[in-house]
């Protein structure tokens, strides 16, 4: 029993890694867009199959930021590459690019703070060619923790871009 | 021989103590103008205030008679609250040993009280009638008498009032005892905007879009509220009427629209906007149109206050890789930097009285700092814990803030020097204390 479930979580684990990180150019059939989308009823655990074609928010990985920062680290333009290549694959998906803070320093200041924080994560995926019609950004300042602790592991979290999908 | 010994050591103290502030006039009042400079080395006055003394003709009530016990609690906290005062208790010890069998004129300034209130309350039908006696203990006279009468539901009101009476009596200012307080309350992830007496009593909704609502900033006739919302999603500034909850958008710029001050005329919105951008300082008029941005620079804009003349404009701005507090011109110009100690600097407030601002700095911890606005002279007013948003109240001698130093983020209360701190809610998730102008 132990065994099997370890095992189910291997394989799931598999998939989920492999959805996440190869994130392949599509094989030649195209993200059925238009598809009605598979109905959960009537196939209960996807096992071996090649999961859904459509992009979801968890294949965009969050960008993070150090305190009082804006710029972007080795680690956030890695994320952002990731991010391109999600939206070059997509041509039709809109994103909004969410800026948070940790919640040291004041409502008002984190407010633009987060505002650069997704300015910044724009202006990298513009350059690499994304459309800036397809990159809406809003900053959430410092009201948005993802983490409620008061330590720096807790705010290393807060201090990101988080990517949302607008329409596909 | 032992006691009398005490009683002259404990009048010499007494007088000591009281005599700074004592520029006699003719009449015993203390001229305390002028007295309120930089520092705080000053002693403040000690003043007793009596129970209330029931004097009508039917029999009280156990309802009406824990009134009269929370009158005399109000009033000594209110008038405790002044930096310019301290409240002197009944102490059974010193009676005692004093062989006092009731607290006298002599016996309070024994104790160093300068002043002794003493107050009588009737109840004409559903009123509380409740007269003031102000005492000075070194001439042993009555200095003044007052009459208050109100509907007994509203006896907060009633000795706010009386307190503001007393307090502009000694000291000619303007007491602050009926102005409110604003501020966010989070729960449930929303954040909805509050308003309180400045006791903390009384406290009301005003919002209710369960949406994240910051950064409150009254008008100066105290009866608009602006402040930042995310009701449609969006950070846009909104105006709020206190008389009937309505909400009106201001400001729906693309981008920020965050932190606006009020001008002390009330002609002016200085708020942050970003559609061009990055966040700049914009001067907006009471409608939303803009008027002028007012910086330009690459870098953060943020978190303007008035000077209240109306000339000048403090706000922070990293433009040196650092928040930083500056100063401009109302009309943008003459920009000029303030803080230079400290990498982080950030939230002024410009003191009613215009010599001073008030900022937090962050140095492990965030601290409040003042600082002279020729930037020559500065010091800490609090360094415990985390604290935010200082907001001084209208008449400069006070501050309130939001501090985690307890754990939770709660309302504080401090005087302008630092002292007399306290707590002043104890639920969690409050934020963005403003304090109301004073009515007339």
């Amino acid at each position: 029993m132990k065994r099997l479930s370890l095992l189910l979580a291997l394989s799931m684990l598999i998939i989920f890694a492999g959805c996440r990180k190869t994130v392949p150019p599509p094989p030649p059939e195209q993200p059925k867009v238009t598809e009605p989308e598979v109905k959960p009823e009537e196939k209960p655990a996807p096992k071996e199959e090649p999961v859904i074609k459509k992009v979801s928010e968890s294949d965009f990985m969050t960008v993070y930021f150090d305190f009082d920062k804006y710029n972007l680290v080795d680690s956030a333009k890695r994320a952002l590459d990731n991010n391109a290549t999600l939206l070059k694959d997509n041509p039709d998906l809109v994103v909004r690019i969410e800026g948070n803070c940790d919640e040291r320093g004041t409502v008002e200041y984190n407010l633009s703070l987060g505002e650069k924080r997704a300015n910044a994560a724009k202006k990298y995926l513009m350059d690499l060619g994304i459309a800036e019609g397809r990159l809406q950004t809003i900053s959430y300042g410092k009201e948005k923790p993802v983490a409620m602790g008061h330590d720096e592991a807790s705010w290393a979290k807060n201090r990101r871009d988080d990517f949302r999908i607008i329409s596909q | 021989m032992k006691t009398g010994t005490i009683i002259s050591l404990l009048t010499i103290l007494a007088f000591s103590l009281s005599m700074p502030l004592f520029a006699q006039s003719g009449s015993g009042i203390p001229d305390f103008r002028g007295s309120l400079g930089p520092r705080s080395s000053f002693e403040p006055t000690k003043i007793s205030v009596e129970e209330v003394k029931y004097i009508g003709i039917s029999p009280i009530n156990a309802s009406d008679t824990v009134i009269l016990k929370n009158c005399a609690a109000i009033l000594r906290n209110d008038i405790d609250f002044s930096p310019y005062f301290e409240i002197v208790l009944l102490d059974s010890f010193f009676m005692r040993h004093m062989e006092l069998q009731e607290m006298t004129l002599l016996g309070w300034g024994w104790m160093g009280s300068a002043y002794v209130i003493r107050l009588e309350a009737e109840f004409p039908s559903e009123n509380l009638r409740l007269t003031y006696r102000l005492y000075s203990t070194s001439t042993q006279k009555e200095i003044r008498k007052q009459k208050f009468e109100s509907n007994k539901l509203y006896y907060r009101d009633l000795i706010h009032e009386m307190a503001n009476d007393i307090i502009k009596f000694l000291t000619g200012d303007d007491g602050i005892y009926r102005t409110k307080i604003a501020y966010i309350r989070q729960f449930n992830g929303a954040k909805e905007l509050y308003i309180s007496d400045y006791d903390g009593y009384n406290e009301r909704q005003l919002t209710n879009n369960k949406s994240i609502n910051l950064s409150p900033a009254f008008t100066p006739d105290g009866e608009f509220i602006y402040f930042t919302s995310y009701l449609d999603g969006y950070p846009k500034i909104y105006m709020l009427t206190l008389k009937n909850n309505n909400i009106d958008l201001i400001a729906g710029y693309p981008g920020i629209n965050a932190a606006p001050a009020v001008s002390p005329d009330g002609k002016y919105v200085a708020a942050v906007l970003s559609k061009d951008g990055n966040s700049e300082i914009y001067l907006l008029d009471r409608k939303g149109k803009i008027v002028k941005r007012l910086t330009y620079s690459w870098a953060i804009e943020s978190s303007p206050t008035w000077s209240p003349d109306g000339k000048e404009i403090a706000f922070t701005s990293d433009r040196t890789g650092s928040p930083q507090i500056y100063i401009m011109d109302a009309e943008g110009t003459n920009v000029r930097r303030l803080t230079y100690e400290g990498k982080y600097n950030d939230s002024p407030c410009w003191s009613p009285r215009g010599d001073r601002i008030i900022y937090i700095s962050r140095d492990r911890v965030f601290k409040i700092y003042s600082i002279d606005v020729m930037g020559r002279e500065y010091k800490v007013l609090a360094e415990l814990g985390d604290n935010e948003n200082p907001h001084f109240s209208p008449d400069g001698n006070h501050i309130i803030f939001s501090s985690t130093r307890m754990g939770p983020s709660e309302l504080y209360l401090m005087d302008l020097f630092g002292r007399k701190q306290q707590r002043l809610t104890n639920k969690g998730g409050y934020s963005n204390p403003i304090w109301s102008p004073i009515r007339k």
